[in-house]
């Protein structure tokens, strides 16, 4: 949908801002651009709208060079969002949001029913609040037209720079979650600048890390956090990071005296007290021997977060859990093991127990 | 306040008419500035590097006098209403200018972004979201320059443009008459309101409207104030004679109209009341006015910048006709008998308490006393420099102000001399003595009439008929005439067809 090919922006004062910077954003997906202050996010999104323009490389829409757009018409078709919400102060809820399609000369009835039907999708009745000025609305409904007027010439992009960073919290939380609602149904391909690694997480469908106008890791939000590709990437969602959201695959412990092997099984001698795994003899997992009985018992993958694990382990009464990689055992995790994690990553400080 | 009401009704027409000629050159000169500032302005909003320098030239030229820039501009533009419009219009430009520069300047960068970054180009995001935000401080600006217009367009009467300086130069002349000033000065301070509440009503119709039908308002303003300027480019005058500020010039040039008129079919307009010699004089090289009446001395002091080499009136009036012919390319007509020359004043009561008879005499208390003079006789050898020299006088306090306020700092005391002109009324209305002049200081002063060579090659019937006035009118003569229209409040017209009349120039 949209890429980016070796994109270099260099800025008049000598700061290298975008360095041969290549990625692709899929139809329909939201890509949340992140990183610590400077990275180069901001920039690289507003190249996608010609407000900033490369010093070398070159973007593509739909296989065609951005340059190849009329500026207008290719801007009327990307939808954008300003932290600083940018609503005109003088010009009522529905003007604002008519601007776009009035530019692209919609027919007054059209214009109108589409605002009226984004100002329902937010939660705002039109009858109340299509003659408001700006002002007269919060912050958080203001920031709701913002969005809507993105979207209000119905365009395939939708680019949000930090949309959401001057809201208060508890605003912030419901436009993420109406966001996230609105993508499911409208399917628009989301550009989402943040340099809150949370908002990332919960919006993106994947997650660009960028530091000194460079990728750093470009993955979906559960790879990035439980395989950060390097110590900054650790560092940055270090603090994001629940121990809930931790591998299994990192916290089983690999107990040689709790295996047996499938081949030692023949013959009836089986321990009739205590829970083992049984594997073959290459290692591959063939069941649990639970107080004499063998069974199929409940597996886990070694990339699940203890949290997914969690809810399988809720309903099973086994006492160990082998943990796969490719069918093969890499480890057996235990109610014991997850106390331990728990407890190795809390911290108590004054009295007051953190996670 | 009686007083005031006595003279607004005798003045009614003269009100409605300067109001409406003041109204015409205001709304003119602000449209223009607008028209100039704003789009300026909003270029200059895309080149900021040179937009301090072009702000600063226009603040430059808001500091020059709005007189000297008038003086400036006759030898370009004449007299009237032209050149008081282009001084007004630069007067105009830097508020509105400086105010839309800043006004678009300040419009929030997020706002201009967000419109850029929707797809508006440069026109549709002016007119859309930079204009609209930053019209009130765009109005604020229209607003202060429209104040500062009315003011200032009072001026434009010293030019012949009309106005309501008109009232207010008359009530100048007239000893500072303070129902005249106020007559002039009220209603444009009114008019300052109303245009101030008028341009605030447009402010919010356009806020409601949008910009374009803003525009189209401005330009049916624009249309409506046009119209009666336009009809005003009827028939051309053959001649045009210009006057300077008073009663005496004004007297004069209606006599010379009067004359013209009889003897000739020439039609004949006039421009009394202009403003300064200076001005009359640029304004008769330049040809918007083709004959004025000009005293001998001033010709050869202020015009050929040399000194009278002579007190006789017959040789002063020789070299002053001599020269204006060498350096002007003019002819001076024969002057007229009285000899409105300078004459130092007093009042009758400091005059005996002091014993004084010649300008000589003030030596005595030339400590205790304090001056009255024209900024011209202080500046001037025929004046207060000549006095130094001549009567060996260092007067210790010297206020200088305008002609016609000196009358009445003497009456209310403020000062003990003044400098004044013989012929002028209040000399008999204030009872006041002048000084004699035993050395002769004081060079004859007779009015005479001045025109350029090529208007009298044009109409040589002129000599003949204007020098039918040579030695006639005597210093007493001008001034019961002068009394007549200054404090009478007769017609200058009527007073001197009057003594055309009896003359037996004008058949009755």
């Amino acid at each position: 949908m949209i890429e980016f090919k070796n994109v270099t922006k260099l800025y008049e004062d000598g700061t290298e801002a975008v360095k041969e910077f290549s990625l692709e954003v899929r139809r329909g997906e939201t890509l949340t651009l992140i990183g610590p202050s400077g990275c180069g996010k901001t920039t690289t999104m507003k190249m996608i709208n010609r407000l900033i323009d490369p010093t070398s490389g070159a973007i593509y829409i739909n296989g065609k060079n951005i340059k190849d757009y009329n500026i207008h018409e290719l801007r009327w078709n990307i939808g954008y969002v300003l932290q600083q919400i940018a609503l005109f102060p003088h010009l009522t809820i529905e003007e604002n949001v008519s601007i776009v399609p009035e530019m692209k000369k919609w027919s007054k009835k059209e214009t109108l029913t589409r605002s009226n039907e984004l100002l329902e999708m937010v939660g705002l009745d039109p009858a109340i609040y299509k003659n408001r000025m700006p002002s007269e609305l919060s912050g958080g409904q203001q920031q709701r037209i913002g969005v809507i007027r993105a979207l209000a010439a119905d365009p395939d992009i939708i680019l949000m720079d930090e949309p959401f960073s001057a809201l208060d919290p508890i605003s912030r939380e419901l436009l993420q979650n109406d966001i996230q609602k609105l993508q499911k149904e409208i399917k628009k391909t989301i550009v989402f600048v943040t340099h809150d690694i949370e908002e990332a997480i919960k919006l993106g469908d994947r997650i660009c890390l960028m530091e000194e106008g460079r990728i750093i890791q470009l993955d979906e939000p559960k790879h990035l956090i439980m395989n950060p590709s390097n110590e900054l990437v650790k560092n940055f969602i270090g603090n994001q990071k629940s121990p809930w959201q931790t591998t299994v695959g990192s916290i089983s412990t690999y107990k040689k005296d709790l295996i047996l092997s499938a081949e030692n099984l023949n013959g009836a001698n089986y321990r009739q007290q205590g829970s083992f795994v049984i594997v073959d003899k290459n290692n591959v997992f063939q069941g649990i021997l639970m107080n004499g009985k063998v069974m199929k018992g409940q597996r886990i993958e070694h990339d699940m977060s203890l949290y997914d694990a969690a809810e399988c382990l809720n309903g099973s009464d086994q006492a160990l859990f082998p943990v796969l990689e490719e069918e093969k055992l890499v480890g057996i995790l235990s109610y014991q093991n997850i106390v331990e994690h728990l407890r190795s990553t809390a911290t108590k400080e004054n009295g007051v127990i953190k996670t | 306040m009686n007083e005031f009401i006595t003279v607004f009704q005798k003045r009614q027409n003269m009100l409605l008419e300067t109001t409406l000629e003041h109204l015409q050159i205001s709304m003119i000169s602000l449209i223009i500035a607008v028209i100039l500032a704003v789009p300026l302005g909003l270029i200059l909003t895309r080149y900021p590097k040179v937009a301090e320098p072009i702000i600063g030239v226009s603040a430059v030229m808001q500091t020059i006098p709005s007189l000297a820039v008038l003086a400036f501009l006759i030898p370009f533009f004449g007299i009237g209403t032209t050149p008081a419009i282009i001084a007004l219009v630069l007067y105009g430009l830097l508020p509105i200018l400086r105010n839309t520069y800043t006004g678009i300047n300040e419009v929030n960068p997020a706002l201009t972004e967000a419109a850029t970054g929707m797809g508006m180009n440069s026109l549709k995001r002016l007119t859309k979201v930079e204009l609209p935000i930053a019209m009130p401080v765009i109005m604020a600006g229209i607003r202060t320059s429209m104040v500062l217009i009315v003011g200032t367009t009072t001026i434009a009467a010293l030019i012949g443009a009309g106005g309501l300086g008109e009232i207010i130069l008359l009530g100048l002349d007239r000893g500072a008459d303070i129902n005249l000033i106020l007559l002039g000065a009220i209603p444009a301070a009114l008019l300052a309101i109303l245009l101030d509440f008028i341009l605030k009503i447009l402010e919010k119709f356009s806020k409601k409207a949008g910009i374009k039908s803003f525009i189209l308002t401005f330009l049916i303003a624009i249309f409506i104030i046009a119209t009666p300027f336009i009809w005003n480019g009827n028939k051309q005058p053959d001649l045009v004679i210009g006057g300077k500020m008073g009663s005496e010039p004004e007297l004069l040039i209606n006599m010379y109209k009067l004359l013209i008129e009889e003897e000739t079919d020439l039609t004949v307009s006039l421009e009394p009341n202009l403003g300064k010699t200076a001005f009359v004089f640029s304004a008769l090289q330049e040809g918007s006015i083709d004959i004025f009446p000009e005293f001998t001395g001033t010709a050869i002091v202020t015009h050929m910048e040399d000194q009278a080499e002579s007190n006789e009136a017959r040789e002063v009036y020789e070299q002053a006709r001599q020269g204006m012919k060498d350096e002007f390319d003019m002819e001076f007509l024969q002057p007229m008998a009285f000899n409105n020359t300078y004459a130092v004043a007093t009042t009758k009561e400091m005059a005996d308490q002091y014993d004084l008879r010649e300008i000589g005499d003030l030596k005595r208390i030339e400590n205790e006393i304090t001056a009255g003079f024209t900024l011209e006789f202080n500046d001037r050898y025929d004046g207060y420099v000549g006095m130094q020299d001549v009567y060996n006088l260092e007067i210790a306090d010297i206020k200088t102000m305008e002609p016609g306020i000196r009358q009445s700092a003497l009456t209310n005391g403020e000062v003990d001399i003044i400098d004044a002109y013989a012929t002028d009324s209040y000399m008999i209305e204030l009872d006041l003595v002048t000084l004699d002049d035993p050395e002769n200081l004081f060079p004859p002063y007779q009015g005479a009439p001045l025109m350029r060579t090529d208007t009298l090659e044009t109409y040589p019937e002129l000599e003949a008929i204007l020098n039918q006035l040579s030695g006639k009118i005597t210093d007493e003569e001008m001034r019961q005439m002068n009394y007549k229209v200054d404090y009478d409040d007769e017609s200058p017209n009527e007073v001197a067809r009057t003594y055309l009349e009896n003359e037996g120039l004008l058949p009755n």
